[in-house]
Parts: C-alpha cells; sequence; structure tokens
C-alpha cells in the first residue's frame, strides 16, 4: 500500500472541495491522459470521476465509490492500470486545529495486485526494453 | 489497453525502438516495416493509449515519441504521482 499525508491550509468542507472540485488545479501535468495540460478532472457525488479535455474529448479515471464530504471518499482508480484492473485510492480528510490532515492510502484490489508490485516479469521485460533503449539513445547522442 | 499488453507485439517492441532514437511520423515508420500505414496507425494508438508513446503535430504531421514514465512499474508510478499531488494540493489550500 502506498500512504501519503499532506496538511492542509484549510478546514476540511474547503479541503473536500479542492479535492474534488478542483481536481484539474492539482492533478500533476505530465499525467493527464487527453494530453490537455488545462484539461478539467471532475470527482462527482453522482459517482463520475473523469478528465475532459479544452476540445470536449473525456477520458473515465475511475469511479467514486464513498462520497462522505468532509471526511472520507473512496475511489476506484484507473491511472497507471486500465478500467479492467483498477487499484483503490481512500481519501481520509482530518480537522487538525485549524487545519485538515489530508491522507492517501492506495491500495491494488485483486485485479489489480499482481500488476502493483514490481516482481511482474513483463515489467521487467519492459524495464529492460528502457534501459536497452536508454543505452542506444546515450551512443547515438555522443 | 495497458502498457503490459501493448508491449505484448513484437512490431510496437520494434516500433518503441525506432522511436526512442528519434520522434517519427506515421510515414516514417511506414518506410521502416513492412506493414501498412493503416496499420501502423493502429499501433501508434495503441502504444498511445497505453501512455507509452505521446505525439505532438509539427506542421501538418504528427510527430510520435516514446513516453518515458509510461514504462513505470504501476506502484512507482503511482507513488509519484501522490508527491507532485499533494504538493500541488497544499500550494493550492494556501491561495
Amino acid at each position: 500500500m502506498i500512504r501519503k499525508t499532506v496538511l492542509l491550509h484549510c478546514d476540511p468542507v474547503r479541503a473536500f472541495g479542492l479535492f474534488t472540485e478542483r481536481a484539474g488545479e492539482w492533478w500533476p501535468l505530465d499525467r493527464r491522459h487527453t494530453g490537455d495540460r488545462e484539461s478539467e478532472i471532475r470527482i462527482l457525488a453522482t459517482g463520475r470521476f473523469f478528465e475532459r479535455a479544452r476540445d470536449g474529448r473525456e477520458v473515465e479515471l475511475g469511479r467514486v465509490r464513498v462520497w462522505e464530504p468532509p471526511g472520507r471518499l473512496v475511489l476506484d482508480f484507473y491511472p497507471g492500470t486500465d478500467a479492467d484492473h483498477p487499484t483503490e485510492v481512500t481519501v481520509g480528510f482530518a480537522a487538525e486545529g485549524e487545519k485538515t490532515r489530508v491522507t492517501i492510502e492506495h491500495r491494488p484490489t485483486e485485479a489489480s495486485a499482481e500488476l502493483f508490485t514490481q516482481r511482474n516479469a513483463l515489467f521487467e521485460a519492459s524495464w529492460d526494453l528502457v534501459l536497452r533503449a536508454f543505452a542506444e539513445a546515450a551512443l547515438h547522442n555522443r | 489497453m495497458h502498457a503490459l499488453d501493448a508491449l505484448g507485439s513484437p512490431v510496437r517492441r520494434q516500433i518503441l525502438k525506432k522511436l526512442n532514437k528519434a520522434p517519427l511520423s506515421v510515414g516514417d515508420l511506414a518506410e521502416k516495416f513492412p506493414v501498412s500505414r493503416p496499420a501502423i496507425s493502429r499501433h501508434l494508438r495503441v502504444l498511445e493509449d497505453a501512455g507509452l508513446v505521446e505525439s505532438r503535430g509539427e506542421g501538418n504531421r504528427s510527430l510520435y515519441s516514446v513516453r518515458i514514465q509510461g514504462f513505470a512499474p504501476v506502484r512507482e508510478f503511482l507513488d509519484e504521482f501522490w508527491d507532485v499531488a499533494l504538493a500541488r494540493l497544499e500550494e493550492l489550500s494556501k491561495r
């Protein structure tokens, strides 16, 4: 499991709102599936979790499993794998004085358990490819 | 399609090796392989959907290049994702 926390400079209600309504502003720019760095990312109470490029193209990024503002959110998560092999993200929001502790717990599901670990022969094969490619590129650029 | 499935095809692995040396268009690749342009386009679409290559428009053609972060193992990919995401979220909460 991956566990990460951060302390936000606001109360849990605003923290939950920033996480869900303004996801396009915190989602890493180089991890946009539409290729549009200014795409919108929406995490909705209806259950949809998707990205929309400025030209209207949409990509599903997962599903909202649990929507419990302002304390808890659980998402099926496709980036890194795909819809057939989702991982699961639990996001907790807890007041700490005037601030909010956000805790991310990111786990594999049964479908993605094998993919999650690095001891996958196919991943090693792909690393092999990358390393060889790097070596070739280094020679090429010399 | 997942990166692992995309890498399952020998032609796609060969395409990746070519693209790693220099960005190429569909036409450039079609000259190097004994397969049709539409077939090359289909392979590129699979690689692009899997996050292994990216395209950018240059003049009236698209140039394809290898997207190195697409090769990271899932756990590492997600770990880095949250490091960047949470740092950005913290910044957002200060505004």
